[in-house]
């Protein structure tokens, strides 16, 4: 450490450069990485965050809610397998709606919205509910409604009311939940028959309004596998998915999660990259300090772990700088998309970055290892 | 106890079409506890191959090395490692200094990678520094100081372990006249003062007069 920490304190502009080259990239990947989880979760949080463990959608829907209709038939045939314990319907459309708080001033502008209808229950926590609110109720009856929390600021804050435009459909917000967009729009979470008049204020000529989709728990004793399997097998025109294959299967969340999965194996490949290839610079550069070190009686593992513990201490400043760059920028909006700090994500990228960056640095001690003391009698070191 | 004792001393290159050159061929010499030895002879006729076996960066073909009764012969690489640490010290011809340690610190450097004696080395550093007029210098970079100033840390590094031993390369060679006498002078001050061993490797003979007995090497061979 005292040879590392000595050359450090005397190369600061050259180790500072590096530092910021991987604090600058360690931005990048955080940012990107909550650019995509919240992309995503505003694609399909309210999928991710309903308490209904089996969804149950027809073939022709393509697993998206709003394309999907189930005809009485197929309801039926759905209602009927074994191992079904409770069955909710859900409908789902995206309205125009307008905000009209009075602290918006009159001038508020009109947001596409998602009204997800559910049968609210005794409690308003019927399936296809949202599982936890941040702030407020559950509906507890028609034309109440649990928005997003993350529009809050568009005019769906709690106690607020929503037209559905055109018509005179309104519905007021008597609770939030996190996470809870479905294709990042804002989303209300209403009672069935809200959705139905919500349809019915936008398009006045629909008539026999069916079920997208049907929510689903499994019976005592049956698992929502077992269900998923069960409905699939009555009918070839039902597509049954537990919660978690709805979510990811969700057209067009796993192209957005291989577009930056691509990104970050980028990343991942630049931030090796560019410290090993720094180290083996300066290794190549320090060529005839390091023959001399070792003529004088340093083992070459003493000057190796001095090359490790300043790729470690880089690597550890970049990241660190990297998040503190990073954590103002992740408390803020992007569009519809709201950002945040994952803790989990900084970690798993800083472990990986200093195992990635230490390995790649052992090219440049393979270097320091083949250094032979009796070049110091000659000057010739390791870049010859 | 003798500084150095070297029995029939052989080092031999294998080339790459499997060739043999000899570089040093039977070479048998001893240095007194405190004695200072010229090392002549003109270039390639091996005498840093010499130095570097008396002092344990090369090791020999055959024959035997003894340094000051340890006799490193048969030493692994690691342990000619450790023994470069604890009894030789060193002066090289060319790079003598890492460039981003101050004369201080150059010194010091070596019981960092040895004893690590803390305080006690501090202490010696800064003796050394003084003896060898650099106390004003010691905060001072090597790209710092002059030629000579720079050959004078060396010299306190090479002294830094207490060496039994220490091995001059060429110690005049990127010096003026009036400063290599400079050198000499202090290099023959230093050893003597501390009743050390030293083998200064020249082609100078003018530097001659500072040693107390020369020993002249053509292709190898240690003259009679």
């Amino acid at each position: 450490m005292y040879l590392a920490l000595k050359e450090m304190a005397r190369s600061k502009v050259r180790f500072g450069l590096l530092v910021a080259a991987i604090a600058l990239l360690v931005f990048l990947i955080l940012f990107q990485q909550s650019l995509q989880n919240g992309l995503i979760t505003g694609f399909i949080g309210a999928i991710r965050n309903q308490n209904s463990p089996v969804l149950v959608y027809s073939v022709d829907g393509q697993r998206v809610i709003q394309g999907s209709v189930l005809t009485p038939d197929l309801e039926a045939a759905a209602r009927g397998v074994d191992g079904v314990g409770e069955v909710g319907r859900i409908g789902q459309g995206t309205f125009t709606a307008l905000p009209t708080a009075e602290r918006l001033g009159g001038a508020s502008e009109t947001f596409d919205t998602s009204v997800i209808g559910y049968d609210l229950g005794e409690d308003g926590r019927g399936l296809g509910s949202p599982t936890s609110l941040s702030a407020g109720r559950y509906p507890a009856a028609d034309n109440e409604a649990v928005a997003s929390s993350s529009d809050q600021a568009s005019g769906f804050d709690l106690g607020d009311t929503i037209r559905i435009l055109p018509g005179d459909e309104v519905i007021t917000i008597v609770g939030l939940a996190d996470d809870a967009q479905l294709n990042v729009t804002p989303t209300l979470f209403a009672s069935y028959t809200t959705y139905e008049a919500a349809v019915a204020s936008a398009n006045p000529d629909a008539r026999g309004l069916l079920p997208n989709v049907l929510a689903m728990a499994p019976a005592e004793g049956t698992t929502p596998e077992q269900l998923v399997a069960n409905v699939n097998a009555a009918s070839p025109d039902l597509d049954a998915l537990t919660r978690a294959d709805a979510e990811a299967n969700t057209p067009g969340v796993s192209q957005v999660r291989q577009s930056f999965q691509l990104i970050f194996l980028l990343y991942g490949l630049v931030v090796p990259c560019v410290t090993g290839l720094f180290f083996l610079i300066v290794t190549f550069q320090k060529a005839n300090t390091l023959t001399l070190l070792r003529a004088v009686g340093a083992p070459s593992s003493r000057l190796v772990g001095s090359l490790l513990a300043q790729v470690a201490l880089i690597l550890g400043s970049g990241i660190a700088l990297g998040a503190l760059l990073y954590y103002p920028i992740s408390q803020q909006r992007l569009g519809g998309i709201q950002l945040r700090f994952e803790t989990s994500a900084a970690i798993f990228w800083a472990v990986l970055l200093l195992v990635l960056g230490v390995g790649s640095a052992l090219l440049a001690a393979r270097r320091v290892l083949a250094i032979d003391p009796i070049e110091a009698t000659t000057g010739a070191g390791v870049g010859r | 106890m003798n500084a150095l004792e070297l029995t029939d001393v052989r080092k031999v290159y294998t080339m790459g079409d499997d060739s043999e050159v000899v570089a040093l061929d039977r070479a048998s010499l001893t240095i007194g506890s405190d004695e200072i030895v010229a090392l002549v002879g003109p270039s390639g006729s091996g005498k840093t191959t010499l130095c570097s076996i008396a002092g344990g960066i090369l090791r020999a073909t055959e024959g035997r090395v003894v340094v000051a009764d340890e006799d490193i012969s048969a030493y692994s690489e690691k342990e000619l490692t450790r023994f470069r640490q604890r009894m030789v010290g060193f002066v090289f011809q060319s790079v003598n200094l890492v460039p981003f340690l101050t004369a201080r610190e150059n010194l010091l450097v070596v019981d960092e990678l040895g004893q690590r004696r803390g305080k006690a080395a501090q202490q010696r550093a800064d003796e050394l520094l003084e003896e060898l007029g650099l106390a004003d210098r010691a905060k001072n970079l090597p790209s710092q100081l002059s030629g000579g100033q720079r050959q004078r840390v060396a010299i306190g590094r090479a002294l830094m372990n207490d060496p039994k031993l220490v091995l001059f390369d060429e110690p005049t060679s990127a010096l003026d006249t009036k400063l290599g006498e400079q050198v000499m002078d202090l290099i023959r001050t230093e050893m003597k003062r501390r009743g050390t061993a030293a083998i200064v490797v020249t082609h100078d003979e003018r530097i001659l007069h500072y040693c107390d007995r020369s020993v002249h090497i053509t292709d190898g061979v240690l003259a009679a």
